[in-house]
């Protein structure tokens, strides 16, 4: 039958009822309804899918008063809104399209969607035929899709995360807003491609960020990650830590699309530096412990092996001539074993001192000042001052100590201070990778530091009746240096001269 | 006695008084000569092996010194070493219990014999002087 079946062939009544039969037991919902600017709403034809699907009885079907019935089951706010879209039907309309709910008996609540072409308009009546379908399924995915974008949106608002999306084979990009917001952006400072963003990292960290980006691009890493600074709209950096992940690859491999975090780490930066500050000093403070406590046994040791072995002679010798030179070797021991003590007690304050208060000194005014105490011995050498400090130039440090320090190089500088030459010296005060440095430079003797560079902030033998008493000068200076958390270098040639560089800490 | 040549080098002028003593006390019959840093002593051995005359027996060797150290010293002292005409013996006798000082010893074992710490007592220097 089916087969000779065609659509140009007048349709006998064979047909008829056979399209009828086929009509009927369609699985599809097929209806026809017609609608009256009077506001009447009947079904002229309905198939039994419509019947079984609605659940509807045998005494509904055959009472005919199938409007009655569906205003029954249809969802009351969407049998009043499909009534007003049909009334908004024109005659230029050729179909009619309506999604609704219906209330049924064991099935429950679900969604249809109907769709009808207009078969006939006038003034009067619209009627048409078209068919049901239940999409409650697709509404359903469709609710929970929203439910899922509504909480997607909601967690990239309240995480302090942000999130970005770039396509690799455009090379555009999505940021969220709290991506924006890190670098202090607005919806309005558009930034839809990759390289916009890239811009506005700190030009250290790019080639790191590039690598690692490659890396992963290559699939020759799991994730990508990257901390680096960038640039704000009000031209600070901040640190910004990236995670993400390819997550589309071609059939070759070629990526396609990535994935990722930003998270702001800026604070747990600065967090990190403080810390590695803190432990340096802690460090430091720990080697100078240790330092101090070498210092301590070595010299302390070295007095009292001398004291044993002059009492052992003692108790050795008959002579009262010998006993007496013995007791005389005592006293010089004894002597400076005191003047190791106040040395030592000196190192112990300027250690304990650590806080001592600072106070905005004129570094000119004080330098000024040890030139005076100093003046005779300057004439007396003739020595040659040249000065380079800004008058205004002020200086958070310890006064006895700045005065102990400029005292102790000039001296250094005059004592050490070459036969055959003027002396000079020369204090500068210049700039170095934003520290204020104080140069004092001599044409003495200079010192060979391959030979004495290790020793000559040490504390070797100083404390004994040494007469080079550099040694300890110079140490308890470097001590006071770095007490105020300063740092002091040397430069030096042999028979040309030193220079010496003390480098303040600005800080209070 | 097998030391007749004695160097002692040492910045404290106590301790070349004490060894002094220390030495006719235990009837050790030797007269050592003196230098108070790493450099005189070097200076020392030169003027020796320039004049043709025999290296010293025995070293006592104090490290911490001004000019050159007693670790400075012994650098040097390899630089001169070939051309000795006998082994030199060379203690340490410093007033340094520091562990790095005494591992810094075991660099030198070639050099140094034994690392004694001051005081230096008369058991020590018979010791020394017996071996």
């Amino acid at each position: 039958m089916i087969n000779n079946f065609s659509p140009i062939r007048e349709i006998n009544q064979r047909d008829k009822y056979f399209f009828k039969k086929m009509i009927s037991n369609l699985p599809d919902l097929i209806f026809q309804l017609s609608y009256s600017s009077s506001g009447i709403l009947t079904f002229p034809f309905f198939n039994k899918a419509v019947i079984n699907y609605f659940e509807l009885t045998k005494e509904q079907v055959r009472n005919f008063n199938i409007t009655s019935v569906f205003r029954e089951k249809i969802h009351p706010d969407d049998f009043d809104a499909m009534l007003i879209s049909l009334q908004k039907l024109n005659e230029n309309q050729s179909n009619w399209s309506f999604e609704f709910r219906a209330i049924l008996p064991s099935k429950g609540l679900r969604w249809f969607k109907a769709v009808a072409n207009i078969e006939h308009s006038d003034f009067d009546t619209i009627v048409m035929t078209g068919r049901m379908s239940d999409i409650t399924v697709e509404k359903q995915l469709e609710v929970d899709l929203k439910i899922s974008e509504q909480r997607f949106q909601f967690a990239m608002e309240a995480s302090t995360k942000g999130v970005w999306d770039l396509n690799l084979k455009t090379n555009k990009v999505f940021y969220s807003s709290q991506s924006m917001k890190m670098l202090e952006l607005e919806e309005n400072d558009i930034i839809d491609f990759h390289q916009k963003w890239d811009d506005r990292i700190h030009p250290d960290d790019i080639n790191d960020y590039q690598k690692e980006f490659e890396l992963h691009i290559n699939n020759q890493t799991p994730y990508y990650e990257n901390a680096k600074r960038m640039l704000t709209k009000s031209g600070n950096y901040k640190w910004i830590l990236s995670r993400g992940k390819v997550i589309e690859r071609d059939l070759n491999g070629k990526p396609l699309r990535i994935i990722g975090t930003h998270t702001d780490i800026t604070q747990q930066k600065e967090e990190e530096k403080a810390l590695k500050k803190t432990l340096e000093i802690i460090n430091e403070q720990n080697s100078r412990l240790l330092n101090f406590a070498h210092i301590v046994s070595h010299n302390l040791n070295s007095h009292t092996s001398n004291f044993k072995m002059l009492l052992d002679l003692v108790e050795e010798e008959n002579d009262q001539n010998s006993i007496a030179e013995i007791f005389q070797y005592l006293r010089t021991s004894s002597n400076a074993l005191h003047q190791t003590i106040e040395h030592l007690k000196e190192l112990v304050d300027i250690n304990n001192n650590m806080s001592f208060k600072k106070e905005k000194l004129n570094l000119d005014s004080y330098l000024n000042k040890v030139l005076a105490i100093l003046g005779e011995e300057i004439n007396n050498n003739k020595v040659k001052i040249y000065k380079k400090i800004p008058k205004d130039y002020n200086i958070p440090f310890n006064p006895s100590y700045l005065e102990s320090i400029l005292l102790n190089f000039t001296t250094n500088a005059i004592k050490y201070s070459h036969p055959d030459r003027i002396p000079e010296i020369y204090y500068d005060l210049v700039k170095e990778n934003d520290k204020f440095v104080l140069k004092i430079k001599d044409n003495g003797l200079g010192i060979d530091l391959d030979r004495h560079g290790e020793k000559l902030f040490g504390m070797y033998k100083t404390f004994h009746n040494n007469p080079d008493a550099r040694g300890i000068g110079l140490f308890i200076t470097k001590n006071q240096i770095e007490s105020m958390g300063g740092k002091v270098e040397v430069e030096s040639k042999k028979n040309i001269g030193t220079t010496f560089k003390i480098f303040f800490n600005n800080e209070i | 006695m097998k030391f007749n040549d004695v160097f002692v080098v040492d910045d404290d002028k106590i301790f070349h008084f004490i060894i002094k003593k220390l030495l006719v006390h235990n009837n050790i019959n030797v007269i050592p000569k003196f230098f108070e840093n790493g450099l005189q002593a070097i200076e020392g051995i030169k003027t020796k092996l320039n004049k043709g005359e025999n290296p010293p027996d025995l070293i006592l060797l104090d490290i911490n010194m001004p000019i050159l150290d007693g670790w400075q010293f012994l650098e040097e002292f390899k630089t001169i070493k070939d051309r000795l005409s006998k082994e030199i013996i060379i203690y340490i006798v410093s007033s340094s219990d520091d562990s790095t000082d005494k591992n810094k010893a075991k660099n030198y074992q070639s050099e140094v014999k034994n690392y004694y710490l001051k005081p230096m007592t008369a058991e020590d220097l018979k010791e020394i002087f017996s071996n």
